[in-house]
């Protein structure tokens, strides 16, 4: 594993670890087939993992600390990492989820990089795509554990921030993982977070009812927080020039990628069943055919597109209407 | 870079020789990562140059609009067999030339297949991937892309020589021995080196597009192709009398149709361009071929159509302008063409702005080389030969009157008149012109006028 570089990883002080998760925040969605295609022009961060940077960024100022920047992914991840390291953290990739790079997939910088972010266009900017979604699939243990290994390259860290939720994973559960794996308190959903004099920081959270709730976060901690109350800076002209020439160091798990939940299976949903009064006819054939709709003249299917939605709409509500189950 | 008394001296190495007040950070900054942008980035650094390349949206093409269609032969100079990877949704095989009245449609239709092997004549492509492709071929020639970040002025030295760019960013000031500015049409770092005058409406058309999803196979089967094989229609007239004209490309799984249309006329027919749009789409010629598609994109942007007799003058000292940003679009009635012109211009921009950075001397009389190549080749070559385009072409007669004229002609052809025997063609081309209030004479006249300008 390399260690990071930029210009957060000089100072000394507390070490400030804001992990970053780049994904497609514009993927598209076939509307017919529900296949998700990935571009690498949308990767860049959530507005609450940009909110994760600036927090880490202002509470290190504060500690006189440093940060350092974690992604983990494909190649594309260095775009914002160096984004990230124009701003002055320290930068580190993990190579997530762990496979073969040398085939090139997410080769190209990442589109949110500003510095040399053009790349030709990559079917799988974000890796394979099996191995993409099966990561989503699986749950956040082995990543935090991963993650945790590649920052302790760095250093112990005194605060570890995250967003809220990622955009396409979205359960919000990695930095709890993350703060088990470190043994730190943890904080989550938080929508402030200040460093206090004494080294413990203040948090803040929703509550229901508008009220939010107040508390003292000991460190080392690990926070999620909202993209709430906080203007983003932007990086010096300077500074992004030099960051977009510099390598991203890349971190290889050494682990397996296997978390505590195994997914063997994914099934269909299956609700709850429900009980349907027997059907009306003397003899079990007559019950059966009542049941199955057998033997009955049907509609048969009518394909009615592509139309536009207000002549689609129509077409259904005419069936509807026709079919009795609305009246006209 | 190629001279040994003016070493690179970009941000983070050693500092270079002076220009102006301060020393270069770089020897040639590009604004603007479009096609222009890219190609002159491509050429400057290809040359040896160190090269900063500048763009506002946070990728290339993030924020560029145009129609649709891209005639490649100009990319021979980037790379040889572009072709195989480039990023194209269709080749275009097939050319549609429709006269348009509300009810009337005639159309000149041509296909080929030669088109549909390399080398290629044209290709519908994004240009959030083209653009982004090609300023990919810039930085792997050495230039170094910086996305999100405005250039907001030029920077001058006390003899008010441009010297650099000033941009949004702290400490944003960049200094380099050749500015090339190729930030697209209505240019304001053009405007303010006093390059490029006030824009004119007179001269410049409001392009507006939809793009509409509509499944691949669809667009196969409507517009009768196969495989990576594309269509091109260009339209006149149905515009509500405003000069200009509509088009549709085929994407992939998408169509773009849009519409052209002259500034002066639109603000006078007090009418919402979308409006133009719902027209053509609604037209029954066209309707079919958009039965069930959906809108994905809206898009409007300026085409500079004033052509070769109101191009500015395309540089001063340290600065060179290319592409729109020059009024480098040809518009000329059946061609449409800037993203090929703009590649051209910014090839030439990038190669001289290198070679003045070598040489020490970004005077304007040695950047005047640029302007020399240009008028031997296609881009002022073509621009010269059809200068009398763009007026002809949004003419009162040829946008408002000829697209009824040789739609009724046509129509009283083919109508069958039993039992009144077939009129003479001449009559009917006396009655057409007659009916949409134009004189054989004008006509005779017209013709000679187009002749002149196409010849
Ligand atoms: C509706 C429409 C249809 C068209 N159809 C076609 C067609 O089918 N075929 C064809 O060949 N051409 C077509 N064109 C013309 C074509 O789009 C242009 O000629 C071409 O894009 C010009 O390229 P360019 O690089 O000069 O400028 P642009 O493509 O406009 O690129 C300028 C770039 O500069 C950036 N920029 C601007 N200002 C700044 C700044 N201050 N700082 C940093 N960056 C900046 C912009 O973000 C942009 O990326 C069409 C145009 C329109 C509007």
């Amino acid at each position: 594993m390399t260690n990071a570089t930029g210009d957060g990883a000089r100072g000394g002080g507390p070490l400030v670890v804001v992990c970053l998760r780049v994904t497609d925040l514009r993927p598209e969605v076939d509307p017919l087939t529900g296949v998700v295609t990935r571009s690498a022009h949308g990767a860049g961060l959530s507005a609450a993992d940009e909110a994760a940077l600036e927090r880490a960024l202002a509470i290190a100022r504060a500690w006189s600390g440093r940060v350092l920047a974690v992604a983990a992914g494909s190649p594309i991840v260095e775009g914002p990492l160096r984004a990230a390291a124009a701003l002055g953290a320290a930068v580190l990739r993990v190579a997530w989820p762990p496979h073969d790079e040398a085939d090139g997939h997410g080769a190209a910088p990442g589109a949110a990089s500003a510095v040399n972010a053009a790349s030709a266009v990559d079917p799988e900017p974000f890796g394979p795509r099996a191995a993409y979604l099966a990561d989503l699939a699986g749950d956040t243990r082995a990543l935090a554990e991963v993650l945790v290994d590649a920052i302790r390259t760095v250093g112990e860290p005194t605060l570890v921030l995250c967003g809220d939720l990622s955009p396409d994973r979205g359960t919000g559960a990695l930095p709890a993982q993350l703060a088990h794996a470190l043994g730190a308190a943890q904080a989550l959903g938080l929508v402030s977070l200040t460093p206090t004099d004494d080294g413990w920081l203040l948090a803040e959270r929703r509550l229901d009812g508008g009220r939010r709730e107040r508390l003292r976060v000991p460190t080392p901690a690990v926070c999620s927080a909202e993209a709430a109350g906080l203007r983003l800076r932007r990086a010096a002209l300077p500074a992004l020039l030099a960051a977009g020439d510099a390598p991203v160091p890349a971190a290889r798990p050494t682990r397996p990628a296997v978390g505590a939940v195994e997914v063997v299976d994914v099934r269909a949903y299956r609700p709850r069943a429900r009980v349907v009064p027997p059907p009306a006819g003397a003899t079990p054939r007559d019950r059966l055919l009542a049941l199955t709709g057998a033997l009955v003249a049907h509609d048969p299917p009518t394909i009615i597109g592509p139309t536009d939605a207000g002549q689609a709409a129509d077409a259904l509500v005419a069936y509807l209407v026709r079919n009795g189950y609305l009246t006209a | 870079m190629a001279d040994e008394q003016a070493p690179y001296a970009g941000p983070g190495t050693s500092p270079g020789t002076a220009v102006g007040d301060r020393p270069a950070d770089v020897d040639v900054i590009v604004v603007g990562a479009g096609p222009a942008g890219a190609a002159a980035a491509l050429a400057a650094a290809r040359a040896g140059a160190s090269v900063v390349l500048l763009e506002r949206g946070p990728f290339p093409g993030s924020k560029n609009v145009y129609g649709g269609v891209i005639y490649g032969r100009i990319l021979d100079a980037v790379l040889p067999n572009w072709w195989e990877e480039v990023p194209v949704e269709r080749w275009v095989v097939r050319r549609s030339t429709m006269v348009l009245t509300e009810t009337q449609a005639l159309t000149v239709d041509f296909r080929t297949q030669t088109w549909a092997g390399p080398p290629y004549n044209g290709m519908t492509a994004y240009r959030a991937d083209f653009d982004s492709w090609l300023a990919g071929k810039a930085t792997a020639a050495g230039a170094r892309l910086v996305t999100s970040t405005v250039a907001t002025g030029l920077l001058r030295d006390a003899a008010g020589r441009v010297v650099g760019v000033r941009t949004d960013r702290t400490d944003g000031e960049l200094r380099a021995r050749v500015v090339i500015a190729a930030d697209g049409v209505n240019s304001f770092l053009a405007k303010e080196s006093g390059l490029l005058p006030k824009a004119d409406p007179k001269h410049h058309t409001l392009g507006v597009k939809e793009v509409l999803s509509l499944p691949r196979e669809v667009i196969d089967e409507r517009f009768g192709l196969r495989g990576q094989e594309g269509l091109d229609i260009e339209m006149l007239g149905n515009t509500r009398g405003i000069p200009g004209g509509g088009f549709l490309y085929t994407n992939s799984d998408t169509v773009s149709i849009g519409a052209v249309l002259a500034l002066p006329g639109l603000a006078a027919a007090k009418v919402r361009p979308e409006e133009i749009i719902a027209d053509l789409k609604a037209h029954p010629a066209i309707a079919p071929y958009l039965r069930g598609a959906t809108v994905k994109e809206y898009a409007a942007h300026l085409i500079p159509e004033g052509g070769y007799d109101h191009m500015p003058a395309l540089a001063t000292d340290g600065l060179l302008i290319a592409g729109d940003a020059a009024g480098m679009t040809l518009a000329a009635g059946i061609w449409l063409e800037g993203v090929n012109f703009a590649i051209g211009s910014g090839l030439v921009a990038g190669r001289v702005a290198a070679e003045a950075a070598a040489a020490g001397d970004a005077s304007k009389k040695r950047l005047a080389r640029y302007r020399d190549e240009l008028e031997k080749q296609f881009v002022l070559a073509d621009h010269k030969r059809l200068r009398g385009a763009p007026e002809i072409i949004l003419s009162e007669r040829i946008q408002r009157r000829y697209p009824g004229l040789v739609a009724d002609l046509v129509e009283s052809l083919f109508t069958v008149t039993n039992p009144e025997p077939k009129p003479g063609a001449l009559a009917l081309l006396r009655r057409a012109a007659k009916r949409n209030g134009v004189s054989l004479r004008e006509l005779a006249r017209d013709g000679l006028r187009i002749g002149k300008v196409f010849r």
